[in-house]
């Protein structure tokens, strides 16, 4: 237990497994490198923790329990004080006055009915403890009483929504343990987030909730890729047939019982607001599911804030959220509901090993001339296209002749010049919906073996033959990429013929001592804080690693 | 005598002082007797006397055990600090039962006087009561009690007041100086701790407490905290030092008290010659002791320390913040405030701490009892007492630790505190995320090292280090080769050392040393190759201090003019060349001495030369004003309602004026502005002449002190 509030687990230590069990429920993982993994607790873990019914005295007697050393004991104090703000304020049902924010706490109530921000929210004063609250400010009460610090628990219940029967079809398959866990935490939950890793098979644990919710879904994705991956699945997986699936994106409107939009269409925004937020009204909605919740953009929080009476699935690989909007998350959507570390999963099989590799490439001295002189906003792009690269890139495409293999980038450019030095098709932003579907389909079956992608292959496609990604270049130094890109190559495949499972190969070539190597380092950092072990290699020794 | 005697009193407790109070009640008397009056157990009467007598507040004088003469003065305080309010026996008492006769006869309103007299210090003011009356005669209660010689006159000593005698103040509380019982201490409300919660609590906040005076020590050693005028650290400072130590702005106050009694903290001038606070040289061989050492030196400091550092941040008197460091911050009754609370906390029954919520009152209670004449701020002073405590981890679960325990003995608890603390490991796990984490308190050596070629992550009882490339260039310019790096990250690491770090390691040497830096006075610099050859290295040029750094550059520790005047006497031809690059030619100065003149020559001359300046300048600064005067614009100036229709003008013209104005301070000013608007006496306006560093310098003006208005075009 150290002072910044970090918890270090010892995974070597014979009892590493149960501490790792005691102190999930509150302590957020953060890193999980080969030899000691990092928790830390934050109020929102605390908080998820309340949820899942832990006091603070447990929490307390888990940490001197597991503790090696002597804890602090002002640490121990906020620990309980932290946890006793969550549910002072409780957001109930009243059979007179509709909505009402409660309270056992007196001084917490005056506290917070004292809050600026928290005045216009509020009705009239029902007795000392209760406040009346306008239905539609819900979501936003919810977040500003985070914001003081002081969690509400939502009692206030959900309407059931325009009722439709969904059911999985489970012929030939089975949802794995943990997918029907999270799915029946979540359901019992009420509403909230299932953290996953990618490859683990969200969509199927969207699936398990919507059979669970027997209702009307609208599901918010990612893109249109990703929206006709949900559609092909639900119709394979679920009782749900493709004339009650409708899709809602910036090429066709549908609205069936269950809609599948993306966050694009209904963020547009023509003349200063947003003409799809009808979409919202158009049903009943029973459930609302929120898929990478972790990217979920902020007209989409402010619309979530609406719609508070309906259930809401979160789901996501990672909550690290780069903006920081954490706490909305939780606010809004709901707390996390459930969580494995990706090392369990990859252990129980679910998704493949990975093998990362950096390869340093130096740039001859007339590149390093103009990196040199380059203004301080070219030198990424500059550093990240060096033409060095393409050697490299062709070398190790050609080293994994035979493996599904993607090269992925962020500058269209340079994406053409591999394309047309490696003789393979490219799909990036401005290739047709039609055409990148051929070419991920023909991908999938294994006629097309190479394909170069920009960014839009970062999400929610998948492609679960691909073993090796070369990735060239990349929104700086962005985690929430890397992780999203490695897991594209973490679909198990089939294991071969000798029975072997297919290890993945992740290669960044990065050009040495400029920012791209800058980038890779803090990118790789988080792999390795995922467990993912490394190496760096210099483009020179490659054949030897 | 009387500084003595008040001072021994301040020692006692109430029940000592509450016996003391019934020996000088008593007068002249003999143990049992005092026994008899005072309401405790004997033996605790008997135990008090005792040690009295060893005081040498109370003697045995030929006619009887007395108090010390003084000691009857020096009694002050309420009931609070074991003072009954009787006075002493009359010389020659009447016996008790005779005053019990008496007091049963008396009406009630005369006894309540009586009693109402007792209770505020046994006088009453004289006034119009008539002494002497037979008790028939009397006519109010305060005559009859004088009557009865339960009020006499005070006589002498005390003129115009009348007193009760002590011998009827005993008998009114039923034969004891007081209606309570005095030897029995208020207990302190307590309840049982699970000892292993205490001894981690405190055990973490020792060796918490250690690592942060380090930490804070080190980091002033490189990066000083200023100090103020008064000698104290700035709020800022503080805030930096608890962002620093990841502690809250009290607890750090805390800790930088603690370091600067312990001795650790002192203040230097920085370069600027301004006042800083840094660490001291008894801190590097305190950062060379072993933790319980470390914590042993914080104890004592803390507990003979007269310092209030819980005010810091609280309001004085004059209602500014109190800083951190301020020599005023101290209150002298501090450390007795220590001793005894901790005192107490070690009386209380093994494993015991403080009750939640009420332990704390009754400890002050407690204390109060046992130091009864010391009471002005002692709730706050006890509080705080418990508070730093806890944080020096003198107590764990407000339970006294072991530790504290040998240490309030006035033993040295270094050896019963590094029995409990865990041992130092001597090694790291190193991951491919760079990090490495010492899984406990690291042995001071390897700490060392590894705080060199590692940056700290996190702290606590374990350690994580992070590596990084600055931190790896770091290891190296303080001299640390490739090898050493690997070597060490290889012996120090229980696990295989990671691909990823030996790569870091490699490639921060790689680039290490790539520019190099030194000192040189000149250069110089030719395109002929062979030409500076030769020169460096003719047999002339060896004091020159020439040293080749490049195939056409050579450098000198001479200065230019030397090494110019040198290269020359060795058949040269060197110029010089500008920062600028371009070549500068010039001739060799030939030396001159000033043409030596006699006085009189110097003074005309000189007169005539400030004569000559005057008139130039008088001239000028005419013209100049001649010149002023013509380019002003063309109007004259507007006064009064001018003013007004001026500005109106202008706002409708949308055009710009100069105008004249006095300011807050008098001073006649011009400004050119463009007016908006004129409003409830005030112009506001857009500033022309600040328009360049605010592009919306709007000002605005008081039209009562604009004297004029100019329209310019």
């Amino acid at each position: 237990m150290q002072s910044d509030k970090s918890l270090l687990l010892e995974v070597d230590h014979p009892q590493a497994a149960e501490c790792r069990k005691a102190i999930a429920p509150f302590a957020e993982l953060e890193r999980s490198p080969e030899h000691i993994h990092t928790y830390r607790l934050t109020p929102l873990g605390l908080w998820n923790a309340r949820v899942a019914g832990h006091d603070a005295e447990q929490v307390v007697d888990t940490l001197l329990t597991w503790s090696r050393y002597p804890v602090p004991h002002a640490l121990l104090v906020d620990v309980a004080e932290t946890m006793a703000r969550y549910g002072r304020l409780r957001l109930e049902k009243h059979p007179v006055h509709g909505l009402v924010l409660a309270s056992s706490d007196r001084p917490v109530l005056e506290e917070v009915l004292r809050a600026k921000k928290i005045a216009g929210m509020l009705g009239a004063r029902i007795d000392d403890d209760t406040v009346a609250v306008h239905p539609s400010e819900r979501g936003n009460l919810k977040q500003a009483l985070l914001k003081l610090g002081w969690p509400a628990e939502d009692y206030a219940g959900y309407v059931d929504g325009e009722a439709h029967p969904i059911a999985l079809a489970e012929d030939g398959w089975t949802l794995r343990d943990y997918q029907r866990d999270a799915a029946e935490s979540f359901w019992h939950g009420g509403s909230g987030v299932v953290v996953l890793p990618c490859g683990a098979g969200k969509t199927l644990v969207g699936a398990a909730a919507m059979a669970h919710a027997q209702a009307t879904t609208l599901i918010l994705v990612t893109n249109t890729v990703s929206a006709r991956q949900w559609k092909d699945e639900l119709v394979r997986r679920t009782s749900l047939t493709e004339d009650e699936i409708g899709e809602y994106s910036g090429t066709v409107k549908e609205i069936r019982p269950v809609t599948i939009a993306t966050y694009q269409v209904i963020t547009t925004k023509r003349k200063g607001v947003y003409p799809h937020l009808e979409l919202f009204d158009a049903r009943d909605w029973g459930l609302i599911v929120y898929d990478e919740v972790h990217l979920l953009p902020a007209p989409i929080f402010r619309m979530t804030a609406d719609l508070q009476a309906r259930r809401r699935i979160g789901l996501t690989a990672t909550l690290v959220r780069e903006d920081g909007r954490e706490g909305d998350v939780f606010s809004l959507i709901g707390p996390k509901r459930y969580d494995a570390p990706w090392k369990d999963i990859e252990a129980q099989g679910w998704i493949a090993p990975a093998d990362c590799i950096e390869v340093r490439v130096s740039l001859p001295d007339a590149s390093r001339m103009s990196y040199a002189t380059a203004d301080p906003e070219e030198r990424y792009r500059l550093a990240a296209c060096t033409p060095e690269k393409l050697g490299v890139v062709r070398d190790l495409v050609a080293r994994h002749a035979g493996q599904p293999t993607l090269v992925i980038g962020q500058y269209l450019e340079q994406l053409d010049e591999l394309a047309t030095a490696l003789d393979a098709p490219v799909i990036t932003g401005q290739t047709t919906v039609k055409e990148r579907q051929r070419l991920f389909d023909g991908f999938r079956s294994g006629e097309i073996g190479l394909l170069v992608v920009s960014k839009v292959a970062n999400f929610s496609i998948d492609l679960p033959t691909a073993e090796v990604a070369i990735q060239v270049s990349g929104s700086f130094g962005s985690r929430q990429e890397e992780a999203q890109r490695l897991g594209r190559l973490l679909r198990p495949g089939s294991p071969g013929p000798d029975g072997e499972r297919k290890v993945a190969r992740f290669y960044t070539v990065v050009a040495r001592d400029t920012v791209d190597a800058e980038f890779a380092q803090n990118r790789q950092r988080f792999l390795a804080e995922q467990g993912y072990a490394y190496r760096i290699v210099d483009a020179e020794d490659l054949t030897g690693a | 005598m009387r500084n003595s005697i008040a001072r021994a009193l301040d020692g006692l407790t109430r029940g000592e002082l509450s016996v003391l109070d019934a020996l000088v009640v008593a007068g002249q008397t003999t143990d049992p007797e005092v026994a008899a009056i005072v309401r405790a157990e004997p033996g605790y009467v008997a135990a008090t006397l005792a040690r009295l007598r060893d005081l040498a507040i109370a003697w045995d004088s030929p006619e009887g055990l007395r108090a010390l003469s003084g000691v009857g003065d020096a009694m002050v305080g309420g009931p609070d600090a074991g003072v009954s309010g009787l006075r002493p026996r009359s010389a020659a008492p009447r016996p008790a039962a005779e005053i019990a006769e008496v007091l049963a006869a008396l009406p009630s309103g005369a006894r309540a006087l009586l009693e109402h007299v007792i209770a505020e210090g046994g006088t009453a003011k004289t006034g119009s009561v008539r002494v002497g009356l037979r008790p028939e005669d009397t006519e109010t209660p305060a005559e009859l009690l004088v009557a009865h010689r339960l009020l006499v006159p005070g006589g002498s000593l005390m003129p115009g007041l009348l007193v009760v005698p002590g011998e009827v103040g005993l008998v009114v509380r039923g034969g004891r100086t007081t209606a309570e019982p005095v030897d029995v201490a208020p207990t302190v409300a307590a309840e049982e701790r699970s000892p292993r919660l205490a001894a981690s609590a405190a055990l973490g906040a020792a060796t918490d407490v250690v690592r942060r005076v380090g930490l804070l020590l080190e980091w002033w050693g490189t990066r000083p905290a200023a100090a103020l005028r008064t000698a104290g650290l700035g709020v800022r400072e503080l805030k930096a030092a608890a962002t620093q130590l990841q502690v809250p702005e009290a607890e750090a106050a805390l800790i930088v008290e603690l370091a600067h009694e312990a001795g650790l903290a002192g203040t230097r001038a920085d370069a600027d010659g301004n006042p800083v606070w840094v660490p001291t040289s008894a801190f590097d061989e305190w950062a060379e002791l072993s933790v319980a050492e470390r914590w042993t030196v914080l104890a004592r400091a803390w507990l003979s320390s007269p310092r209030l550092p819980s005010l810091v941040g609280e309001r004085g008197p004059d209602q500014k913040p109190w800083n951190a460091l301020t020599p005023e911050l101290s209150a002298a009754g501090m450390p007795e405030a220590k001793a005894m609370t901790l005192a107490v906390l070690a009386d209380l029954p093994e494993g015991h701490g403080l009750a939640a919520g009420t332990g704390l009152p009754s400890l002050v209670a407690r204390v109060a009892w046992e130091r009864p004449r010391r009471p002005r701020t002692r709730p706050d002073l006890v509080a705080w007492a418990v508070a730093e405590a806890a944080v020096l981890g003198l107590t764990g679960a407000d339970v006294l630790a072991p530790y504290a325990r040998v240490l309030l003995a006035g033993e040295d608890p270094a050896p019963v505190l590094a029995e409990l603390l865990p041992p130092p490991v001597d090694h790291v796990l190193i991951q491919a995320d760079l990090t490495a984490v010492a899984p406990g308190p690291l042995e001071p050596d390897l700490a060392r090292r590894l705080q060199q070629v590692a940056d700290v992550d996190s702290h606590g009882a374990a350690t994580v280090y992070r590596f990084t490339p600055a931190s790896v260039r770091r290891a190296l310019d303080a001299g640390w080769t490739a090898a050493e790096l690997h070597a060490f990250v290889l012996a120090a690491s229980r696990t295989p050392v990671p691909q990823p770090l030996s790569y870091l390691i490699d490639d921060v040497v790689r680039s290490f040393g790539r520019l190099r830096v030194g000192l040189a006075s000149s250069f110089v610099r030719s395109e002929d190759e062979a030409a500076l050859a030769a020169l460096v290295n003719h047999p002339k040029a060896s004091g020159l201090g020439l040293q080749r750094i490049a195939p056409t550059v050579v450098v000198s520790s001479l200065p230019i003019d030397v090494l110019l005047l040198r290269l020359r006497e060795l058949g040269l031809a060197p110029v010089v060349e500008g920062p600028d690059g371009v070549v500068r030619v010039g001739a060799p100065d030939a030396l001159r001495a000033r043409t030596p003149r006699t006085r009189e020559v110097a003074d005309a001359a000189r007169a005539a030369a400030r004569q000559a300046a005057q008139v130039v300048s008088a001239v000028a600064t005419l013209r100049e004003g001649d010149e002023a005067a013509r380019s002003r614009p063309a109007s004259a100036s507007t006064a009064g309602g001018g003013v007004l229709s001026a500005l109106r003008e202008a706002i409708e013209r949308g055009g710009a004026v100069l105008i004249g104005f006095t300011d807050n301070q008098g001073v006649v000013s011009e400004r050119t502005v463009r007016p908006l608007v004129v409003e409830g006496g005030q112009l506001t306006a857009f500033d022309v002449d600040a328009e360049q560093d605010d592009p919306d310098a709007e000002r605005r003006y008081a039209v009562h002190r604009i004297s004029r208005v100019v329209p310019v075009s």
